[in-house]
């Protein structure tokens, strides 16, 4: 991953600028939505805005905060680990497999709890993963769109098989209601699966160094004396992990992954250390954006994030790809 | 209203409607059906019929007419779980055509009608076919031409006639009972919610007997609006409906009662009043254009009334 600008360095301003600014973002939020909540009603504690605050929005808000910085971080970790900047949950089949583990989980214990489903998704998804990095270490060809273009095809097969099988149960569209993500359903009580994908998120931060040794390739992490292999497959379970909990409780969040990774690698360089914490914050952010653009456009209706999120996503990426491609060593 | 001048005042306006047209050089009697997609001459009392909708299909199981082909549907009611059954050729599924099963059986007529209709075209090359879809927009006067042409085509003019006008006289009864109340339909699937308003698929409860929308902006659109539980709470309907497309489909995911169970709709004036009204899945989702289901949907929303 070698890079050919001088990476900006993330000074504490930043960090603070970028936190503020989500701040702004979260507090705005958190006035958005059908039922009435004002800053006036939430300050002079008018019971209707705070029960409303507490039971929809402040849950909503924290669903959106946790997946947004646990996806990305998950696609930043992924990037690295593979050595490819367009390698994220979404393009190595991770996504795909965590989505087949919820559809199985309902077809055989429908009616169990939901940490059943979870573990089945994280399952599946950590296999379908480690499927991922075996094909990828017999490619000869290590290009940098050929790796995700293997990680897309795999997902696709993956992806066929998980439509085939809910066609034959007649569940095309269910699978279709919950794979899309979502947050119109967060209520209290309905998202704190998140807080494990947050948590898990903290303990990547706790890895960084060891995953930009681990990007650097095989040899020279050895080298260093990072055990290498044990390295990889902690960041693959982490991204596992994170990508099955935020689709069993919400859905898929296409591109934030892949994005959000790369423009703040773009801005700060490859080390983990600070890209870590502002790929958080952008993740956070960018979802945030979506989820709030989604809640005004139909106003009172809305818009599954999902949706939001694969027209503006897939523009940056277009952008990305045409005018970064060069920089990204992409010809 | 008698049957016959509807059917008149139908056929002076070129619209649906069912005639026999005794044509004397065949020996087989024949029947000109306006359906939803032209008119089609069919035979009258067809040996050999092929349905596509559970709806007809249910409808015909009530007057008694045999049918040969049906589509291959899981989890159909107990009343209808016979047509699983091998004495009944499979013709494809609910919205496509298996066309050479279809063709081997050398149908006499061929019925679709919604998730089928755009086999038409195809199907129509077979055998004369016809499509019973009903109109959302006019629900109970295109379901009354719909079901009037079956009556026709099979001979149960009588039976018919004597059913819809009971069906008549019980939504008079249910339309006396709507007040001011107001109802809002939601239908819930994989943990998600929808809002559907008048002249949706579910628009019955507003267009025909007359509940007063809790949200008159809901657009007519076949998979409703998403929504939030805050939107329900905003809505503050005096009933709410609920179709649960799970288990309409035989899917044991979350329940509509899990979904719904949360403080915010807790709070709706429907809730306190124990007045939300699960309606049958089957009868409103899967088979909403059945004779027995309209009975049952017109029951239920006169019963949501008292």
């Amino acid at each position: 991953m070698t890079r050919r600008r001088s990476a900006g360095r993330l000074r504490a301003w930043h960090l603070a600028a970028g936190v503020a600014l989500l701040t702004a973002l979260a507090a705005a939020s958190l006035l958005v939505g059908v039922g009435d909540v004002t800053p006036a009603g939430l300050l002079g504690g008018r019971d209707e805005d705070l029960h409303l605050l507490v039971e929809s929005r402040l849950p909503r808000l924290l669903a959106v905060l946790l997946a947004g910085t646990a996806m990305s971080v998950a696609g930043l970790v992924m990037m690295h680990i593979t050595g490819n900047r367009f390698v994220s949950p979404s393009t190595a089949g991770t996504t795909e497999s965590a989505t087949l583990g919820v559809l199985v989980a309902t077809l055989f214990a429908g009616g169990e709890a939901v940490i059943v489903k979870m573990a089945l998704a994280v399952a599946c998804a950590l296999l379908g993963t480690f499927v991922f990095m075996t094909i990828l270490r017999r490619l000869t060809f290590r290009d940098m769109i050929l790796v995700p273009l293997v990680g897309i095809m795999f997902g696709g097969v993956i992806g066929a098989a998980t439509t085939f099988v809910a066609y034959r149960y007649d569940l095309l569209q269910t699978l279709g209601a919950w794979t899309s993500g979502d947050f119109s359903a967060v209520l209290r009580g309905r998202y704190e699966l998140l807080w494990l994908a947050g948590g898990v998120t903290l303990l990547g931060y706790l890895y960084a160094d060891r995953f930009t040794v681990a990007g650097m390739g095989r040899s020279f992490a050895i080298n260093l004396g990072v055990r290498y292999d044990r390295v990889v497959n902690a960041g693959l379970v982490l991204a596992s992990v994170i990508t099955a909990v935020v689709v069993v409780t919400v859905g898929e969040i296409p591109f934030v992954s892949l994005i959000v990774p790369n423009l703040v690698t773009l801005a700060l360089g490859d080390n983990l250390r600070y890209a870590l914490p502002a790929t958080a914050l952008a993740g956070a952010f960018f979802v945030l954006l979506c989820d709030v653009a989604g809640r005004l456009i139909r106003f009172p209706y809305e818009i599954p994030v999902s949706t939001v999120l694969g027209v503006v996503g897939s523009a940056i990426f277009l952008v990305l790809l045409l005018r970064g491609g060069r920089r990204m060593g992409v010809r | 209203m008698p049957a016959l001048l509807v059917l008149a005042a139908c056929g002076g306006q070129g619209a649906d409607s069912a005639e026999t047209a005794a044509d004397g050089r065949q020996a087989a009697e024949k029947v000109t059906v306006a359906h939803a997609q032209g008119n089609t001459d069919v035979p009258k009392n067809p040996q050999k019929v092929v349905v596509f909708d559970v709806g007809v299909l249910a409808t015909l199981d009530e007057l008694g007419v045999k049918v040969a082909g049906v589509p291959a549907v899981e989890n159909l009611p107990d009343h209808l779980a016979k047509y699983a059954g091998d004495e009944y050729t499979k013709v494809g599924s609910l919205f496509e055509p298996d066309y050479e099963k279809v063709n081997a059986l050398e149908p006499d007529l061929i019925i679709v009608a919604a998730r089928s209709a755009a086999a038409y075209g195809e199907l129509a090359k077979i055998a004369p076919t016809v499509d019973l879809s009903v109109d959302f927009s006019d629900f109970l006067g295109s379901f009354r031409r719909r079901i009037e042409a079956l009556g026709t085509i099979f001979g149960k003019e009588a039976e018919v006639k004597q059913r819809l006008d009971a069906i008549d006289a019980a939504v008079q009864e249910a339309k006396a009972k709507a007040d001011d109340r107001t109802g809002l339909i939601v239908l819930t699937t994989g943990g998600k919610m929808s809002a559907y308003g008048p002249g949706s698929r579910f628009g019955l409860i507003h267009d025909v007997i007359g509940v007063k929308a809790a949200d008159p902006n809901i657009k007519a659109d076949t998979h409703g609006e998403a929504i939030t539980a805050e939107f329900i709470a905003k809505a503050d309907p005096d009933i709410l409906y609920v179709i649960d497309r799970d288990s309409a489909i035989g899917e044991n995911g979350e329940a509509a009662q899990k979904v719904l169970d949360n403080a915010l709709v807790n709070g709706t004036k429907a809730a306190k009043n124990d007045k939300i009204v699960y309606l049958e899945p089957f009868t409103w989702y899967v088979a909403p254009n059945a004779l027995s289901s309209v009975e049952n949907m017109v029951k239920a929303v006169g019963d949501s009334l008292s």
